[in-house]
């Protein structure tokens, strides 16, 4: 597809540490919003939402070295600061953002062990700081991907918006998915979770259409190429019927379905959903555009 | 910063003979690649970790019916706007007082953001080393005083080295030559330093539009689009985190926690 380019041919693992380090960050951000709203209401939802954060974020660093060249030299990423690479910024920011998860799930664990009463406020500080390094951590892959001389990726402009989305979707979906399992029975946190989940689907459904878009109107012929993999060739069933119509635009349907009639049961199946479809948008993205 | 060094690559004297190909692989001492075919007397299609001089053969339909035989020993542009540069997160690559670029084998940890940043597919990465590989202009070579031993090996000068200021000179006069003897597309790429990526201090004539030889037209910077990349992150994550705190703050949906 790229003629003369080259690809770094990055394998399905990096995919799979896309997600995770977007599902961490979105979670955290969104914990970090229910304990802004009320920390003693949302409780839960700020407890799952760093504990989940800190999980997922957990082979993070193993996928990216295990991936490297020479593995042993992993450090060499942090040894210079180099703000004209993504990847430079997404190794900084992968390093504060995990201290950020993990003094949160600390606090939060001091507070479920009843080693201390209410942690809410150190928790806000470290839930904003590290909530704008999440966003980051969410983000900055798409902004790598589009810095790169890759056709489908360097024509296209919303792949760190949508990347961001996904990460906040995936992130707000995996934290109902915990809480339902958790509780069983519709709390007000899963309903906000749901209200947060469709938001986060809507406004990638919009990235979505940006990058097909900015792809479409750079007229580029290999990058045309490259996005007829998605929506006409061999990837278009898993386009089409995973990440849109099943990944998009049914859990936003299902979603308003749930404003009326909240059911845990609706949540649980929207958030897988939209896992599943959030999972999809990134692979796909990143197999068409290393062809 | 000494004076910029360049090669020129004047791709109408090219004969094909492929002894720059030869001489940098043993300078360099690039191991044994199997040849495949190509269709044409190219080998190989792209440049490789042990490819770092590669003589295009390009085939091109004239309107009289014939064919045009298009050689071009092509090589790392040593970018003035280096996109390999920009991307590398360790600082292996690097640049050379004389302007060069270069990747340090001992900090390169092998993480192939320089193999899809580059806007002309230079730089590969080497399975054995696990390290990124590409042309160094002959460092050791330059370094000391003698021309890389591409430049050295040709015997029609279709590669010339030198001063880059000097090189463009004679460059724009040799196309000003060619025009008059009927070649009308004839045309240099890169040797502009307030064209694209700032220059190439690898330039090259070209006998045909650059598309022909497989040349991006007008390649681009990729780190150009962080920027606006950036912003449009910024925005979605407003949305995300705005729509968040409404979320949990409107009233009434749901049961009581
Ligand atoms: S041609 Fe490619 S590898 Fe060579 S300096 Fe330019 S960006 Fe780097
Ligand atoms: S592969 Fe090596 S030279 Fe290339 S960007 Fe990574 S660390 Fe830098």
């Amino acid at each position: 597809m790229g003629g003369l380019l080259q690809s770094a041919h990055w394998p399905f693992l990096i995919d799979v540490y896309f997600f995770l380090g977007g599902l961490a960050g979105g979670a955290f951000v969104i914990a970090t919003a229910a304990l802004i709203v009320d920390s003693v209401r949302y409780r839960d939802v700020s407890r799952v939402g760093y504990y989940l954060a800190l999980v997922a974020l957990v082979p993070c660093p193993v996928i990216l070295i295990v991936d490297l060249g020479v593995p042993v030299r992993f450090m060499n990423m942090v040894m210079t600061f180099n703000p004209r690479s993504p990847m430079s910024m997404g190794a900084w920011a992968l390093l504060g953002f995990s201290a950020a998860a993990f003094l949160a799930a600390l606090l939060t664990l001091l507070e479920d062990l009843g080693k201390a009463r209410n942690l809410s406020r150190p928790k806000t500080v470290i839930g904003v700081v590290g909530g704008f390094l999440g966003f980051f951590l969410a983000a900055y892959p798409g902004v790598l991907l589009g810095a790169t001389a890759r056709p489908l990726w360097i024509n296209a402009h919303t792949l760190g918006a949508l990347f961001l989305a996904v990460g906040a979707s995936s992130g707000a979906a995996a934290m109902a998915l915990v809480l339902a399992a958790l509780s069983r029975r519709s709390g007000d946190g899963i309903a906000r979770l749901a209200t947060t989940t469709v938001l986060a689907v809507v406004i990638q459904l919009v990235a979505m259409i940006g990058f097909v878009w900015s792809v479409r109107a750079s007229g580029s012929a290999p990058a045309l190429n490259a996005l007829a993999l998605i929506t006409s060739g061999p990837y278009s069933m898993l386009f089409w019927g995973g990440a849109i119509v099943a990944g998009s635009v049914l859990p936003i349907l299902l979603g308003l379905v749930g404003l009326m009639r909240p059911s845990v049961g609706l949540t649980a199946v929207t958030s897988v959903l939209v896992l599943v479809g959030g999972f999809l948008v990134k692979t796909l993205i990143m197999a068409a555009g290393q062809v | 910063m000494a004076r910029t060094l360049a090669m020129f690559t004047d791709t109408s004297l090219c004969i094909g003979c492929r002894a720059c190909q030869v001489a940098c692989k043993q300078w360099n001492e690039l191991g044994l690649e199997l040849p495949e075919w190509t269709g044409t007397y190219q080998n190989h299609t792209h440049f490789t970790d042990k490819t770092f001089r590669l003589v295009r053969f390009i085939e091109e339909p004239k309107p009289s019916g014939d064919l045009a035989w298009l050689l071009m020993s092509d090589v790392c542009k040593h970018c003035a706007d280096a996109g390999c540069l920009n991307a590398c997160p360790t600082g292996a690559i690097y640049r050379t007082q004389f302007g060069t670029v270069n990747i340090n084998q001992d900090v390169c940890n092998g993480c192939r953001y320089c193999v899809s940043a580059c806007p002309f597919g230079v730089v590969s990465f080497n399975e054995n080393t696990g390290t990124a590989k590409k042309c160094t202009f002959c460092n050791d070579r330059i370094h000391n005083g003698l021309g890389p031993a591409c430049a050295k090996a040709c015997p029609t000068e279709s590669i010339q080295f030198g001063f880059r200021d000097e090189l463009v000179g004679r460059a724009q006069k040799r196309v000003e030559t060619l025009k008059a003897m009927g070649f009308k597309d004839a045309q240099l790429y890169g040797a502009d330093s307030s064209g694209f990526l700032g220059g190439l201090n690898a330039f090259f004539l070209l006998l045909s539009k650059p598309s022909t030889y497989g040349l991006p037209e007008n390649p681009k910077l990729p780190q150009k689009n962080i920027f606006v990349d950036s912003l449009l992150s910024i925005g979605s994550a407003l949305l995300v985190g705005i729509g968040a705190l409404v979320a949990f703050r409107q009233r009434g949906t749901g049961g009581e926690a």
